[in-house]
C-alpha cells in the first residue's frame, strides 16, 4: 500500500493529503484516495462534503498550487496550470458534469468534436468528423445517431453524447459528477451498461452520485467524504445503502422517510378531466384528461415516466402552461382557472419548480431578494418597500427552514443545492399557499437535506397545506405520499391509495400495462 | 444570525469586510474618478478650479439623464439605441414650439409658453417611450431592433420638424433650465436640507432596526458614513459657490438620480426589473408581470429622454438636425463603465452617473491638455475596454 511507485501497484490516480481552503471554509482536509486502474470508484458525501471541490482539482479549475498536497497521476505529479481548461482532458482525465454542457442546436458529431474539429485546408472535414464520431459511438456501444440534433434527443441520450464527448480523446480516467440526477430509472440502467463497457475497455471511472443505490452492482470501491475528510474507502461488497448513509451523516439513519402524523381533511382541490395544449406548438395536446382530488393536509404523489406530462400538468394548474381546453378545476368549491403564476398565487396555489436554477431562483441575487420576490406585495405600498419588514419576515423563514448561509445577503449561487431548494420553498411558503405543488423537490439534493425536506413537507401537511409532489423516484413517492396519481401519456391512468400501492402497480399503470379503470387496485375517487 | 456577541469588534470588521467586498466595484470606479482628477490636476492645476469643476458637472448632465434611465433598460436585459435621437427630437420640438408656434398663438407670455413647451417636450418623450415599450414588451420584438428602427425614424422626424434649418431656442425663460445658477444662499439652504435629511435617515433607520431587533452597526461607523456624505455635499456647494453657485441643471440631475436610485432599490418596480434581468423565467414564475415591467422601464426611459431633450434645447439655445447624435452610445458607455452588466440583472444608477462623470472628466481633461480630437477618441475607447476588463477580473476573483 505504501509503495511510492504507484504505477506498478495498479494505482492510476493517487490523491495524497490534499487540502483546499476557501476564505472561512476548509473544503477538503488531508484527503487521500487511491484509484486503481480500471476500477469504477464511487464517491459520495453530503452537499458541502467536498466532492465538487475534488472534481474541480482534478479538472484544473483549481490549478496546481491552489491546493496543498499532491495528486499523482500515472506515476507523475499532476500539475495543471491556471486557465488551461483543456489540459486535464489532454492528460486523459475527462469529466462529465452534472449539468449538460452541450449545444442543443448542433448535431451529436458537432458537439463531440466541438473545439477540436478535424480540418482539411481552411475548412472542417465533415466526413472525417462524422466517421470519427461513428467510431467512438461504436467502440463504446453508444446507441445514438451521429447526425442527430442534440436538442431533439432525450436527456438519457444527451448524457450519452456527453460521455462520448469526454471519451473522444482517449480518456484514461472518466469522472462522472452526478450523471443521473436528470435520468429516469431505465436510462440509469443504460448508463450502467455503458460504464461496464468502458470498464472492459480499461477506462477508469470515478462515479459521484447522491443516489446511493446506484453504486451497488456497478462500483468496485466506494469512498465516503464528510466535511471535507475521507471517512472511509471500502470495497462495495462490504457496504450497503444504510451503512453509506450512516458514514455520510455520521450517525445511524434509521429511516429514509420520516413518519408524519398527517390527517388529511376536506377536499380542497378538484381537478376534472383537464386537457391542455403545448403553448409552443398549437394543436399538440400534452395534458390529455387528468382528474384527481386533493385534500387538505395531504401529500398527493404524482408518478409517471419522463414525458408522461407530469410537469406540464402541474404547470397547467399553476397557470403557466398552455390554455386549458377542456375540464374544470375547483378550489374550495369555487371554479378557478389561473392564467398566470400571479393569478394562481392569489388563488392560493404555489409551485416549487422542477429546475430550481432555471425556474426557481434568480441565482445572482441574494437569498433575501429571492425569498421576497413573489411576496413583495406584503411589504410594499405603490411607492416603497419596507426593507426591514421584508428582512424580518424572510429571516423567520430562513430560520425555520434552517437555510445555511453566512447571511441573507449572499447570492443564491453560492449556496449548496439543498439550501437553494430551501430558499425556493421559503419563497413559496411566504405566499401562504393552500395548495403547494412541488415538482421533484429533492432532485440533486443530498440524503441529509432530503430528510429535512421530507420532514418539512410533513410539517406543512400537518399545518393543513395540501401538497402535490411529483417525483421520479418511486421510493420517494411510496415513502411520502398518502395517495398516488399515476400518469401515462398525458392522462391520469389511475389513483392508488398508499396502502395498496407498490412499485409494480405504479409501473404497470405508468407504462400502460394496467388500466386504472379495470385493475381493481386503483381507487378512482376517494371515499 | 444576529444573536451572538452584538457589536463586538470582530463582527464589525467582518461585516465591514463583507460590505467592502460587495461594494468593491463602487470603490473601484470612485477611485478611478479620483485618479483621473488627480492626474489632470497634476498636469494643469486649474483643472480642479471652481470654474472648471462647475462646468464639468454641467457637461455631464445631459448624457447622465439618459444613462440614469439606460441602467434599468440594460438591467432588464434590453438596450435602447434611440435615446440620443429621441432627446434630439424632443429638443427640436421644444425649439419649434418656442420659436414658431407660441410667437403666433400666445405672444408675450414667456413663462406660460415655456412651461407648456417643457411639458410638451416631456410628454413627447414619454409617449414615444410608451410606443417603443409596448412593441418591445407585448409584441416581443427585440429591443435592439425596435430602438434601432426608432432611431432612424426619429432622425427623419427631426428633419421633418426642422425642415433642415436651425431653430432658435434662446428665450430667457427656457435658458434658465440649463444655463442659470442659483444664488449662494440657496445653495446653502439646499446643503443644510440634505445634511439634515442624511442625519434624520440615519437615526430613524437605526430606530427601526432596533424595533425589529436587528444588529446595529456601532453608532460611530454610521456617524462616520453620514458625516462623510454630508462633507461631500458641503464640499461641492463650497466649490461651486466659489464660481457662480449651483446650476439649476445639476440640481435637476441630482433630483433625477436620487429618484431613480430610490425607484431601483426601494420599489417593486425596481426590484422586479433586476429580477427579470437576473432570470426572466424565474421572475415570471414568481408572479412578476414581466411585460408590464419592461413596458414601464421604457416609458421611464422615454420620459428621461424628454428631460434630456428639454435640457438640450435650453443648453445649446437652438434645435438642429444634429441634436443628440451619438448620445445613446455615450449613455450606454457610462452604464458599462459604471459596472452595469450587459447580460442584465446588475447595475446601479450611482455607478452609471460616476461612469458618465469619468467619461466627461477625461474628455475635458484631454481638451485642457490640448490633445487632438483623434487621440481623445482613442483614449475614450481604451477606457471603455479597460473598465470592462477590471469589472471582469473582479467577478472572477469573487
Amino acid at each position: 500500500m505504501n509503495d511510492e511507485t504507484a504505477v506498478g501497484n495498479g494505482i492510476i490516480l493517487d490523491i495524497q493529503k490534499v487540502t483546499k481552503e476557501f476564505p472561512g471554509v476548509t473544503a477538503l482536509k488531508d484527503v487521500s484516495i487511491q484509484i486503481r486502474r480500471g476500477e469504477i470508484h464511487g464517491i459520495c458525501g453530503e452537499n458541502g462534503a467536498g466532492k465538487s471541490t475534488l472534481v474541480k482539482i482534478l479538472a484544473g479549475v483549481y490549478p496546481w498550487g491552489d491546493y496543498e498536497g499532491t495528486v499523482i497521476y500515472e506515476g507523475q505529479e499532476l500539475k495543471l496550470e491556471r486557465s488551461a481548461i483543456r489540459q486535464a482532458t489532454e492528460e486523459g482525465i475527462a469529466i462529465v458534469y452534472q449539468e449538460l454542457t452541450l449545444v442543443p442546436s448542433m448535431t451529436v458529431g458537432e458537439n463531440i468534436f466541438l473545439g477540436k474539429e478535424p480540418v482539411e485546408g481552411p475548412g472542417i472535414n465533415w466526413d472525417k468528423l462524422y466517421a470519427d464520431t461513428q467510431q467512438v459511438l461504436k467502440k463504446y456501444n453508444l446507441d445514438i445517431q451521429s447526425q442527430a440534433v442534440v436538442g431533439s434527443l432525450g436527456v438519457g441520450k444527451m448524457q450519452m453524447t456527453e460521455i462520448a464527448k469526454a471519451l473522444s480523446e482517449d480518456a484514461k480516467v472518466l469522472i462522472l459528477d452526478e450523471p443521473t440526477s436528470a435520468l429516469a430509472d431505465d436510462e440509469i440502467e443504460g448508463l450502467k451498461e455503458i460504464l461496464r463497457t468502458l470498464k472492459s475497455h480499461g477506462v477508469t471511472c470515478i462515479y459521484i452520485t447522491h443516489k446511493l443505490e446506484e453504486f451497488f452492482g456497478i462500483t468496485d470501491t466506494i469512498t465516503v467524504l464528510r466535511d471535507g475528510k475521507v471517512v472511509t474507502t471500502q470495497p462495495s461488497e462490504d457496504l450497503s445503502v444504510e451503512k453509506l448513509v450512516g458514514y455520510m451523516v455520521g450517525r445511524e439513519m434509521t429511516e429514509r422517510f420520516p413518519k408524519g402524523n398527517r390527517k388529511p381533511g376536506e377536499v380542497i382541490l378538484e381537478v376534472e378531466g383537464i386537457r391542455a395544449q403545448d403553448p409552443e406548438e398549437a394543436g399538440r395536446e400534452v395534458v390529455k384528461g387528468v382528474s384527481f382530488n386533493l385534500r387538505q393536509g395531504e401529500i398527493l404523489g404524482i408518478a409517471g415516466l419522463m414525458g408522461s406530462g407530469r410537469t406540464e400538468l402541474v404547470m397547467t394548474i399553476f397557470g403557466e402552461y398552455g390554455k386549458i381546453t377542456e375540464g374544470t378545476m375547483r378550489l374550495e368549491g369555487r371554479e378557478v382557472r389561473p392564467k398566470s403564476s400571479r393569478e394562481a398565487m392569489l388563488d392560493g396555489i404555489s409551485l416549487v419548480p422542477e429546475d430550481r436554477k432555471r425556474h426557481g431562483l434568480v441565482l445572482m441575487q441574494s437569498v433575501l431578494k429571492n425569498i421576497s420576490l413573489p411576496n413583495l406585495d406584503q411589504f410594499a405600498s405603490w411607492f416603497r418597500i419596507d426593507n426591514l419588514a421584508e428582512l424580518n419576515a424572510s429571516l423567520k423563514f430562513a430560520k425555520s427552514l434552517d437555510i445555511r448561509a453566512p447571511s441573507l445577503h449572499v447570492p443564491c449561487d453560492s449556496l449548496s443545492g439543498g439550501n437553494q431548494q430551501k430558499v425556493v420553498i421559503s419563497k413559496w411558503l411566504m405566499s401562504k399557499p393552500k395548495v403547494l405543488i412541488m415538482d421533484d423537490p429533492t432532485r440533486g439534493i443530498d440524503v441529509g437535506t432530503k430528510y429535512e425536506i421530507y420532514k418539512l413537507m410533513n410539517d406543512l401537511a400537518e399545518q393543513g397545506i395540501a401538497i402535490i409532489m411529483i417525483s421520479s423516484e418511486l421510493e420517494e413517492v411510496l415513502g411520502m405520499s398518502d395517495r398516488v396519481v399515476v400518469m401515462h401519456e398525458g392522462a391520469s391512468a389511475g389513483t392508488l391509495d398508499i396502502a395498496d400501492a407498490n412499485e409494480e402497480k405504479i409501473m404497470a399503470l405508468a407504462t400502460g400495462v394496467a388500466n386504472g379503470n379495470d385493475s381493481g387496485n386503483a381507487v378512482g375517487s376517494i371515499a | 444570525m444576529n444573536t451572538d456577541s452584538k457589536g463586538s469588534i470582530k463582527n464589525v470588521i467582518s461585516s465591514l469586510a463583507r460590505q467592502f467586498r460587495a461594494n468593491m466595484q463602487t470603490y473601484a470606479i470612485t477611485l478611478a474618478l479620483i485618479g483621473i482628477w488627480a492626474f489632470f490636476t497634476l498636469m494643469r492645476p486649474n483643472y480642479i478650479a471652481p470654474r472648471n469643476f462647475s462646468n464639468l458637472f454641467r457637461q455631464m448632465a445631459i448624457t447622465s439623464f439618459l444613462a440614469a434611465g439606460m441602467v434599468l433598460v440594460i438591467v432588464t436585459g434590453n438596450i435602447d439605441l434611440s435615446v440620443g435621437k429621441l432627446a434630439g427630437f424632443v429638443s427640436v420640438v421644444v425649439a419649434k414650439l418656442q420659436d414658431d408656434v407660441w410667437t403666433q398663438i400666445l405672444p408675450d407670455q414667456p413663462i406660460l409658453t415655456t412651461t407648456i413647451s417643457v411639458l410638451a417636450g416631456l410628454a413627447t418623450g414619454a409617449l414615444i417611450g410608451v410606443l417603443q415599450g409596448y412593441i418591445i414588451a407585448y409584441w416581443r420584438i427585440p429591443s435592439f431592433i425596435v430602438t434601432l428602427a426608432a432611431m432612424w425614424m426619429l432622425d427623419g422626424a427631426i428633419l421633418l420638424v426642422t425642415e433642415g434649418k436651425t431653430i432658435a431656442a434662446d428665450q430667457p425663460a427656457l435658458a434658465v433650465i440649463a444655463q442659470a445658477y442659483l444664488p449662494d444662499y440657496v445653495g446653502w439652504i439646499i446643503a443644510a436640507l440634505v445634511v439634515a435629511l442624511l442625519f434624520f435617515r440615519m437615526f430613524s433607520g437605526r430606530r427601526k432596526k432596533r424595533r425589529y431587533g436587528f444588529d446595529l452597526a456601532p453608532v460611530y461607523l454610521d456617524l462616520l458614513k453620514t458625516v462623510l456624505f454630508a462633507g461631500l455635499v458641503v464640499g461641492y456647494i463650497l466649490m461651486v459657490n466659489e464660481y457662480n453657485g449651483i446650476q439649476v441643471l445639476v440640481l435637476l440631475l441630482a433630483i433625477a438620480v436620487v429618484v431613480m436610485t430610490y425607484v431601483s432599490n426601494n420599489t417593486r418596480f425596481g426590484r422586479y426589473a433586476y429580477a427579470i434581468g437576473g432570470n426572466r423565467e424565474a421572475a415570471r414564475l414568481s408572479g412578476v408581470n414581466t411585460g408590464k415591467n419592461i413596458f414601464g422601464v421604457f416609458v421611464l426611459m422615454g420620459f428621461l429622454c424628454g428631460v434630456a431633450g428639454v435640457a438640450m434645447a435650453s443648453y445649446v439655445g437652438y434645435g438642429t438636425i444634429a441634436a443628440g447624435a451619438g448620445y445613446e452610445l455615450d449613455a450606454i458607455a457610462s452604464c458599462i463603465v459604471g459596472g452595469t452588466s450587459t447580460l442584465g440583472g446588475v447595475g446601479t444608477i450611482f455607478g452609471a452617473i460616476t461612469g458618465s462623470l469619468i467619461i466627461t472628466s477625461l474628455g475635458t481633461g484631454l481638451q485642457i491638455l490640448n490633445v487632438q480630437a483623434a487621440w481623445q477618441k482613442l483614449v475614450k475607447g481604451i477606457v471603455l475596454i479597460l473598465a470592462v476588463l477590471v469589472d471582469v477580473s473582479f467577478k472572477k476573483r469573487r
